[in-house]
């Protein structure tokens, strides 16, 4: 009995030095009070060297935890992190909207144009659905093309002619043929929420850092700390343009090269680009809504992507779209806030698209041209309108292989 | 006086098992008090979580004349001072609550790009709302006082 007090007392005593030890080691707790939260958090003690991640998102503001998630007042590295959300990634889209989201951020109205998350979960870099439709109708899974399933369940409340209401979750082992079980094993790696295939030329991570965390051709093990709207191609090219897939074995069929050259190098080599195609980069074309959703649910890349030559251009009849900025709330101001290289003003004309969208990066010219700043590289760039040109083509023919036919750079 | 005996002579009681145990486990206990009292001490002396103050003294009124306007960034404040006497705006941004720099006629967000006129009326959102007043309060020495 006695000889059991002592031992319980000498490990009372090696518990309570190892807790002096663990006292007097830890670091000296760095405080930081958000003015969002005004919620006193400890991060800083370890992370005072990490880069602030976007001038819209300064650390004073937001702090670490409203995004991150984790525990705000630990010291100790392990139960800070233990409830970190998504891992080092808080915008993947398991957690994108507690992470994310809000009224004021990034998942409020579509009126405010707040509306990014539920956009990118209907898009359909985020469903795979055309993909997916396009595999089950070609191995006899489903009598069309409309797509009736996606990577996860999703559902459009206010659904259009074009679009479909909801997708169901693809379930692998509903599927019979071979195929659509090899499709689901080797060929979904090219979705948002998907892990990217090994190497530094498929280096991206998931959710909105996919393409808003540049990492193109680095080392994912490296610190990433950095949000942009200046967003280069080869972040797009991570998944875009790598190589196809052989529809016979299902397998990825990785291109062998690693191209340098935009012109010469990065495309397929039959097709035609002109200058635009491969000077610039793909966001200084494509719009917002058609990389990110419009928030109704497609079933293939055709029917979300609509931007044309037209679009900046214009026709042998038509002057492109625009609009004069009146409104100092207006979308493309806001826009333009964040890529600061582009100075907007209240009374500029700026082109717009089909379905109104602003291209911000764009200015009608007092002498009748246009001005295009490439968002990412900040290249300035003036062209003109096809009406009035030598140009020769007929209205109803827009599509780009008709420019190019002319115009396309010899290579 | 008797002799006193050497060390080889003295008594010896022999300690037995049990005893040392006992004493063993006593000092243990006292060493495990001594360090418990230590740690207690050293939790109450410990500083509390900091928190941002919910009040502070912008000093005499007089040093802020009529038709003055002065950025406190300390405070994260600006006063005006007009014919209707002392208003406190907080330049934290309606929106997000970014620290609003103070630009020629008004203030704008380094964050998201709102602006606002030099009496914190909303020019341009996304923020939604007007500056937010705090309220300010002259004391009995003539200093402003604003609360948070």
């Amino acid at each position: 009995m006695q000889r059991t007090r002592l031992v319980a007392s000498i490990l009372l005593l090696a518990a309570m030095a190892i807790s002096i030890w663990r006292v007097e080691t830890a670091p000296q707790p760095v405080p930081l009070a958000p003015t969002l939260t005004r919620q006193t958090e400890y991060c800083l003690t370890c992370h005072s060297e990490l880069a602030e991640i976007s001038p819209s998102h300064p650390i004073e503001t937001f702090g670490c935890v409203i995004c991150h998630g984790g525990e705000r007042l630990a010291l100790d590295a392990d139960l800070a992190h233990s409830s970190l959300r998504g891992g080092r990634n808080p915008s993947d889209f398991s957690v994108v909207q507690e992470s994310c989201g809000g009224e004021d951020c990034h998942s409020g109205s579509a009126a405010q144009a707040r509306d990014h998350i539920p956009r990118v979960l209907r898009s359909i870099q985020a469903t795979y659905a055309g993909a997916i439709a396009n595999m089950r109708y070609t191995f006899g899974a489903q009598e069309d093309l409309s797509a009736r399933m996606g990577i996860f369940a999703i559902q459009d409340p206010n659904p259009t002619s074009s679009s479909v209401p909801g997708l169901s979750a693809f379930d692998p082992s509903q599927e019979t043929h071979p195929s659509l079980i090899a499709f689901s094993q080797n060929c979904l790696s090219c979705h948002l929420s998907s892990e990217p295939l090994p190497g530094k030329e498929y280096a991206r991570l998931t959710g909105c850092a996919a393409c808003h965390t540049p990492t193109a051709g680095t080392d994912l093990e490296q610190p990433l700390h950095r949000l942009t709207t200046a967003i280069p191609y080869t972040q797009c090219n991570t998944c875009h343009n790598r190589g196809n897939y052989e529809l016979r074995s299902m397998h990825f069929q990785a291109r062998s090269d690693q191209p340098t050259n935009r012109l010469d190098d990065y495309y397929q080599p039959i097709a035609q680009f002109v200058r635009c195609e491969w000077t610039l980069d793909c966001i200084d074309c494509h719009t917002r809504q058609e990389a990110m959703g419009d928030g109704h649910i497609y079933s293939s890349q055709k029917e979300a992507e609509y931007v044309r030559c037209y679009t900046c251009h214009g026709t042998l009849d038509e002057l492109p779209l625009t609009r004069t900025i009146s409104d100092p709330n207006d979308l493309a101001l806001r826009l333009a806030f964040v890529n600061p290289q582009f100075d907007l003003q209240v009374g500029d004309t700026i082109i717009i698209t089909d379905r109104g969208e602003p291209l911000w990066n764009t200015r009608r010219l007092p002498d009748g041209s246009y001005e295009l700043l490439a968002k990412a590289s900040g290249q300035r760039f003036t062209f003109r309108a096809v009406k009035g040109s030598a140009c020769q083509q007929s209205a109803e023919q827009q599509e780009s292989s008709y420019c190019h036919a002319c115009h396309a750079v010899e290579r | 006086m008797p002799a006193m005996p050497s060390s080889d002579n003295l008594p010896t009681t022999p300690v037995n098992r049990r005893d040392f145990l006992a004493l063993a486990t006593r000092g243990v206990l006292a060493l495990n008090g001594l360090l418990g009292v230590g740690m207690l001490l050293r939790f109450l002396s410990h500083p509390p979580a900091p928190s941002s103050a919910n009040e502070v003294d912008l000093g005499p009124a007089s040093n802020f004349p009529i038709g003055s306007q002065t950025v406190m960034a300390q405070a994260n404040l600006v006063l005006l001072h007009t014919e209707a006497g002392f208003q406190a705006l907080s330049l934290e941004c309606p929106h997000l609550g970014c620290l609003l720099n103070p630009e020629p006629g008004g203030f704008s967000c380094p964050c998201h790009g709102s602006r606002f006129d030099s009496s914190g009326a909303l020019l341009r959102g996304p923020a939604s709302k007007n500056l937010k007043p705090l309220s300010i309060e002259q004391n009995h020495e003539g200093h402003l006082i604003v609360r948070y």
